[in-house]
């Protein structure tokens, strides 16, 4: 991921803190969070559902 | 006798009921291990050793009086350190909650004192159950009894450590993506991850709501059942639990596993992830012996394990970072690199990558439904290695990810993780069986027939 925009991603989700003082690790997190997003398969099917259908008394 | 520290929960139950055996006696020796090996293995941030041997008298004065609590009356347990101890500071092994000191017992330690447990203390984990092992915490991280060298798999790191040293018999630990099971593979014990909903999770430090467990961790799979019936029900405080009446999950246990459908996930360890010869070599020799016991054994497919793997992590990044972005916002220098470094993607991540993934998730939860239909349970690898040295960063960041139970987590199957061999350095290896939803006593069952017929269990670290 471009850095100036992870620096705007960063700031936007309020962790100039974290930018300030650990760059690195801000930026690697941005790449990180491109490539998990990116391995997922997303269902084509537009009207597959998510899981958790949360229901407590009757399990999964 | 079988030296008290090697004891199992179920023997010492027994023990202290029949009066030929006292807690204070159990409390004592265990007490006198903790202090004697506790230095080399940092498996306690914080040993509650004069509160612990208080309730073994208490425990000796009730039960010679007639007066026994429940199952596990007298019996010492374990508790991670993210798990609510009334009391306690529950610091999740972090700088960010040094000073969060449990107002009430977690429900699941509630339950154990009801059954007549005594907590000893709590225990390490990596930070917040996701950045470990770290040397830059408040406290050191555990390390694994087979060999100190080596990391103890996390992030339920003291319990794995605790119950493998012989310091306890039973704890508690978490799993989000396998830190049950993971400890249990590197430390040659028993964990099992329970079905989703079955356990309740109301007083521990969440991770990842729609991926968290809390599970048993034992030496010895009766003792795993005998800890989930304590430990099971249902908890209306709890948005995940489910009504089950399931109860005596060791029921089936001794029954063999003859005629029984065993699916062996193969291609997570031969083609996903391809796995250390050692760990292949045990697996196909558990394959064997269930074939030799009358079960019958088929190679089955599931999804990828890249697949899983993604899934589970977007889910828990989205959701750690609900959790956790206030404090990554104001005090990011508080949390140890490897934690700070794993919460920090969630803030980049958006709803539609969230959403995107729990449709998908339901898919591949379908898929394993469909290979369950057909089997009774499923047979494959936990971790695909033996435990990497804990000095030794780079080798800890290759092996970490290389393992076979973050799908369960995504599924919510019940799993658990035993011992199937010892590699040429001396170090654990490890299998993984996986049932139906509220099946978990068929896993018990398999479990316990595999530890009958191959007989890991007896063997002990060479520590002490």
């Amino acid at each position: 991921m471009d850095r100036e925009l992870a620096a705007a991603m960063a700031r936007a989700a309020g962790l100039d803190k974290a930018l300030a003082e650990f760059p690195d690790d801000v930026m690697g997190a941005a790449a990180q969070a491109l490539d998990n997003a990116g391995a997922v398969q997303y269902p084509t099917d537009p009207a597959a559902e998510p899981w958790p259908p949360m229901r407590p008394g009757v399990g999964l | 006798m079988t030296d008290l520290h090697w004891m199992t929960a179920s023997d010492a139950a027994k023990a202290f009921a029949a009066k030929t055996l006292s807690p204070v006696e159990m409390m004592t020796a265990l007490l006198q291990r903790v202090e004697a090996l506790d230095p080399k293995l940092n498996a306690f941030i914080r040993l509650d050793g004069d509160a612990a041997m208080d309730a073994a008298r208490s425990a000796e004065r009730e039960i010679a009086a007639g007066r026994v609590r429940g199952p596990l009356h007298g019996v010492p347990v374990g508790i991670k350190d993210i798990i609510d101890v009334a009391g306690l500071p529950t610091t999740a092994h972090s700088k960010i909650l040094l000073d969060n000191v449990a107002k009430a017992d977690a429900v699941v330690v509630g339950k154990l004192r009801q059954a007549g447990a005594i907590v000893m203390g709590k225990l390490s984990t990596h930070e917040f159950a996701i950045g470990g092992p770290s040397f830059d915490l408040p406290f050191p991280p555990a390390r694994n009894p087979w060999n100190p060298d080596h990391h103890p798999g996390g992030s339920s790191s003291g319990s794995g450590a605790g119950v493998a040293a012989g310091l306890f018999p039973m704890a508690l630990g978490t799993d989000t993506g396998g830190s049950v099971r993971n400890p249990a593979s590197v430390c040659g014990i028993v964990g099992l991850k329970p079905t989703y909903g079955l356990v309740s999770r109301r007083g521990v430090m969440p991770l990842s709501f729609t991926l968290d467990h809390v599970g048993p961790m034992t030496r010895t799979v009766a003792d795993n059942a005998l800890m989930l019936d304590v430990i099971a029900g249902h908890d209306s405080g709890d948005p995940g639990s489910s009504a089950t009446q399931e109860r005596n999950f060791g029921r089936t246990i001794g029954r063999g596993v003859r005629g029984m459908r065993i699916g062996f996930v193969r291609h997570f360890h031969e083609t996903d992830v391809p796995a250390h010869p050692e760990v292949t070599a045990a697996l196909e020799d558990a394959a064997r012996l269930f074939q030799a016991e009358g079960a019958e054994v088929e190679t089955v497919r599931l999804p990828t394990l890249a697949e899983f793997a993604g899934i589970n992590r977007v889910i828990l990044c989205s959701e750690a970072w609900s959790i956790h972005g206030p404090w990554l916002r104001t005090r990011p220098g508080d949390y140890g690199q490897l934690a700070r470094r794993r919460l920090l993607p969630g803030a980049f991540m958006n709803a539609g990558d969230y959403v995107g993934a729990q449709r998908r998730r339901a898919e591949l939860i379908a898929a394993v439904e469909d290979a369950l239909r057909d089997y009774d349970v499923l047979l494959c690898a936990s971790s695909m290695d033996p435990a990497s040295r804990i000095d030794d960063a780079a080798e800890t960041a290759r092996t970490y990810p290389r393992q076979a139970r973050a799908p369960f987590n995504v599924t919510g199957h019940p799993a658990l993780a035993m011992m199937s061999g010892l590699s040429s350095n001396g170090l654990p290896v490890s299998l993984q069986l996986v049932g139906r939803y509220f099946d978990d006593a068929t896993v018990l069952r398999v479990a316990a027939a595999y530890e009958h017929i191959a007989g890991w269990h007896k063997r002990k670290p060479p520590i002490g």
